[in-house]
């Protein structure tokens, strides 16, 4: 099913490549290029799910995500993180401020669409 | 410390190697193909390159600057998004990420670009060296990042001094191979982008 998608990433190509592969599925994208922008972005329409990279300027990506978790309307929208982070300490943290999921880059496009495809349980 | 090498076979990790450079009489780092190296220190960062690439990186006005060394894994039938595209950007980030973690900003950086040569000959059918040299170039671009100065292609290793506190680069450019290392560097580095699966972990919490 035909979902719409915030993708937050400081890089410009990682924002490129993540919009072609979601809109391939049918999937609407609207990018955002720091944590900043995308709660700006997600308090002035609501998404389906969040897909955030980490280290970025101004707001990062785990304040991204405790900003939304506490707005009701983004109480329980998967949120996955999207990063070049590996380390358990930096996955574990994810995870306690509310994170969905976790994805280490590069990332696979198959995957990244079998993940969304999971998480809502198509 | 346990090295990203030797977990994965791919991420870029940053060098270990410091010395003291006599001639240059400052302190040193030597990066390795799939190593990169940033610092806020007045240093030396060293490199030889064969058909790889390196980006100089550095934010004047936060005085913090790296440089990096990697080649594009060959492609599988490129549809949509190639792998090759996906690595290359991963390499970039992860050093633009450690450059921006210490205070470097977005649109203060700038970069000069080096590599490409045609050395590694007659071990794939498209040059390689070319295929990095366009990537660099593009990547760049496409992030906004101004370039200061390239020298790529042609067919000649090099030999890379960046001096981030300054931005000033020295280059060599090395008319013929003494000994095989730089490209045997390479082709060990090659094989193993060859060999590994070029993607991250995934887990559902």
């Amino acid at each position: 099913m035909a979902r719409k998608i915030l993708a937050v990433d400081d890089s410009p190509s990682i924002r490129q490549m993540v919009a072609f592969t979601l809109k391939s599925e049918g999937h609407t994208v609207v990018e955002a290029a720091d944590g900043a922008e995308g709660v700006a972005k997600a308090r002035a329409e609501k998404f389906d799910l969040i897909l955030t990279d980490q280290n970025m300027p101004k707001m990062d990506g785990f304040t991204l995500i405790k900003t939304l978790r506490a707005l009701p309307e983004y109480h329980s929208t998967p949120i996955l993180v999207l990063t070049t982070e590996s380390s358990e300490a930096m996955k574990t943290q994810g995870r306690a401020v509310g994170a969905t999921g976790w994805m280490v880059k590069p990332f696979n496009p198959t995957k990244l669409l079998e993940v969304i495809g999971k998480v809502f349980r198509e | 410390m346990v090295s990203k090498l030797d977990e994965d076979g791919y991420t870029p990790h940053i060098s270990p190697t410091i010395y003291y450079d006599r001639t240059h009489d400052i302190e040193a780092a030597k990066i390795l193909p799939g190593e990169y190296y940033v610092t806020q220190r007045d240093m030396v960062i060293v490199t030889v390159l064969g058909s790889c690439v390196s980006a100089c990186i550095r934010d004047r006005k936060a005085g913090v600057g790296g440089m990096n060394h990697f080649m594009l894994p060959g492609d599988e039938a490129a549809e949509g998004v190639s792998q090759s595209a996906r690595y290359g950007a991963f390499a970039m980030e992860l050093l633009i990420n450690k450059l921006i973690g210490l205070g470097a900003e977005r649109p203060n950086l700038e970069a000069k670009v080096f590599g490409g040569g045609l050395v590694l000959r007659g071990f794939t059918t498209t040059t390689v060296g070319e295929r990095n040299a366009e990537f660099v170039m593009r990547y760049l671009n496409t992030e906004g990042i101004r370039v200061l100065a390239s020298d790529l292609l042609d067919i000649y290793p090099r030999k890379v001094y960046y001096f981030p506190k300054t931005g000033r680069v020295l280059l060599k450019k090395l008319r013929s191979v003494h000994n095989n290392t730089i490209v045997d560097r390479e082709r060990e580095y090659e094989h193993r982008l060859r060999v590994t699966r070029i993607e991250g972990d995934v887990e559902l919490f």
